[in-house]
């Protein structure tokens, strides 16, 4: 699957240095930000800060999925970040958090191909042979590479 | 084998809604549970159940943090849970689907009467009116048929002898029946204009019947005399202070007077003439002639079980009643007791093509159908309409066509089995008895043959 022009070297963080679930989320931002996915960065920050506070998006297996849906989102984007230290999101299990694919969805984006790759990736999230895989990545290209195989 | 139906949705629509039905699919397949998933995300609605799957299904997940249209589920067990705990527990939710008490087989007279009042909420206009003054007109048309049915009791010329009880009994229902058709009229206009119809509508379906009108007459009558009540109201306009005449006084003098000279003189004659020809044609009716009006009415009874097509079928055997015919009467109620036999019939002799809610359920429809409420098959027919509907219909038609063959007649519009054993109630009680029955097999046979079995998997 082609993941190139949704997943930028600028939004890839591995590792990320950060033990606080707002700094993880701020830094991957940044990520997006700098790899031009995002019109309004302080929108995008909102939307998914509310989505948090409707339930974590903590899945559970040490991965989290922040996600928003906001007119701040440009063109659609995707951020991952392996954290140095295991991290509180109030998972679904209670277990830290080790892995963080951030999504941004545009307001209007139905139909989008972007989608279905963001929705594929995340059906592949609940497969666990996947998360080892994921959990195992050392550097981008390994990241990209894992990806590609959706 | 069970089969449970999951619908999962959230806000966002990119991740929770997916990786929920990614959770279910993959907990399904571990324990061998036959399971399919709809998802309503950002890129829509995919995996969209049918209405046939929502009936065979033993239960529904929703797991959802917006709406997904619940109302579809109505009647089924469902399981309703915020869409990450679809992520968290897939197999526990599963097993609490599985182990949701199948709808139960009461459950299914709950459908029927949200069937029916459904319907009732969705009548407008014309058939609206239509069906008040029907409803209205049916518990004398009982009383009237049944106390003359009694009559008879006291030898067939009881009612001609003064001062027996059989004669008092055949005036009683004589009474009844001569406030029929002025109360369908009454009730018509009534439904059109509220009270200021009433009196038009009431004297218009009194012309209707000394005028040989008829039952056509009297619907005709009803329409005139409520549309003129209506129209008035809004025309007449007075001062204040003399508005108050308006209902009491103006609209009713008016509204009979334009009612009953129309009835008179321009509707009276030539609705006169349809019904008497109606009635001679029907009362000289060939067996030819006989078995395709019985045919006709069967499968329009069966059509909508209980919607506009059977209703029509209904009142116009209602409506002859009123002109001393009696045979299509017998052909309708008997076409509309063997949809819900048949499928009773049917969950019997071919268990393997129907889910075991709708089994539970065959025993209810049972009920309903010799209590001819031949709505009681309405739940089946949403299932799998296209083999149902056929089914029944062909099955009411075989009805219907063998009623008026065997010349068998009712003078009472409802009762179902009920009426049976009352005395004279039903003429050629054996054979009408006959051609229920084999309407019933007709359609249980045919569901058998077009039904298919359920799939396995």
């Amino acid at each position: 699957m082609n993941i190139q022009g949704l997943l930028h070297e600028q939004s890839i963080f591995i590792p990320l240095q950060a033990n606080e679930k707002n700094a993880v989320i701020e830094a991957m931002i940044d990520g997006l930000q700098a790899a031009g996915c995002l019109s309004d960065k302080q929108a995008y920050l909102d939307a998914v800060l509310t989505r948090e506070q409707t339930g974590s998006t903590g899945i559970g297996f040490g991965v989290a999925i922040p996600h928003g849906k906001s007119s701040g989102v440009s063109q659609a984007g995707l951020a991952f970040a392996k954290l140095s230290e295991p991290t509180d999101w109030q998972s679904l299990d209670g277990e830290p958090v080790k892995a963080v694919f951030m999504i941004a969805v545009p307001e209007e984006a139905a139909g989008n191909d972007h989608l279905k790759i963001l929705i594929a990736l995340s059906r592949k999230l609940i497969d666990s042979e996947f998360r080892e895989q994921l959990m195992a990545v050392q550097n981008a290209s390994q990241l990209t590479a894992l990806l590609e195989t959706i | 084998m069970k089969k449970i139906l999951a619908v999962t949705a959230c806000p966002t629509g990119v991740a929770h809604t997916y990786m929920a039905a990614e959770s279910l699919i993959k907990a399904a397949k571990a324990n061998d549970i036959s399971l399919k998933v709809e998802t309503r995300g950002a890129v829509g609605v995919e995996n969209e159940f049918t209405d046939q799957e929502i009936a065979e299904a033993h239960a529904i997940i929703v797991a959802a943090d917006t709406d997904v249209l619940e109302s579809r589920f109505e009647g089924k067990p469902v399981v309703k849970v915020p869409v990450a705990q679809a992520i968290k527990n897939p197999a526990g939710l599963l097993e609490e689907a599985l182990n949701k008490e199948a709808a139960a087989p009461a459950d299914l007279g709950k459908q029927v009467e949200e069937a029916k009042a459904k319907r009732s909420a969705s009548r407008t206009g014309a058939y609206k009116h239509l069906m008040t003054g029907v409803s209205a007109m049916l518990p004398l048309v009982v009383a009237g048929g049944l106390l003359i049915a009694f009559s008879f009791f006291f030898g067939i010329d009881a009612g001609a002898e003064e001062g027996t009880i059989g004669a008092a009994l055949s005036t009683i229902g004589g009474a009844a029946f001569t406030l029929m058709i002025p109360i369908l009229a009454g009730f018509i206009a009534f439904s059109i204009a509220e009270k200021p119809g009433m009196a038009p509508g009431l004297i218009g379906g009194a012309l209707a019947a000394s005028t040989g009108a008829g039952f056509l007459g009297g619907i005709a009558a009803g329409f005139i005399a409520g549309y003129t009540a209506k129209y008035l109201k809004q025309f007449i306009k007075l001062p204040r202070n003399l508005e108050g005449l308006k209902p009491i006084m103006l609209i009713p003098l008016l509204a009979s007077a334009i009612t009953g000279l129309l009835m008179v003189y321009v509707v009276g004659k030539p609705v006169g003439a349809a019904m008497t020809g109606l009635t001679n044609w029907l009362t000289s009716l060939g067996s030819t002639n006989a078995i395709l009006l019985g045919l006709l009415l069967g499968a329009m009874m069966a059509f909508d079980m209980g919607g506009p097509l059977n209703k029509a079928a209904y009142t116009f055997a209602v409506g002859l009643l009123a002109s001393d015919i009696y045979g299509p009467m017998a052909a309708v109620m008997a076409a509309g007791m063997t949809p819900p036999l048949g499928l009773w019939l049917a969950t019997l002799i071919a268990k393997n093509k129907f889910t075991k809610e709708e089994v539970d359920a065959g025993k209810a429809a049972s009920v309903l159908g010799i209590s001819f409420i031949t709505e009681g098959a309405i739940p089946f027919a949403a299932g799998d309409p296209l083999r149902v509907i056929p089914s029944i219909m062909v099955g009411s038609a075989v009805t219907g066509a063998l009623s008026m063959f065997f010349g068998a007649t009712l003078r009472a519009p409802h009762g179902g089995i009920f009426v049976l054993p009352i005395p004279n109630a039903v003429g050629q009680l054996g054979m009408y008895f006959l051609a229920i029955v084999i309407g019933t097999v007709v359609t249980a046979l045919m569901l058998a043959l077009l039904k298919k079995p359920l799939v396995k998997n």
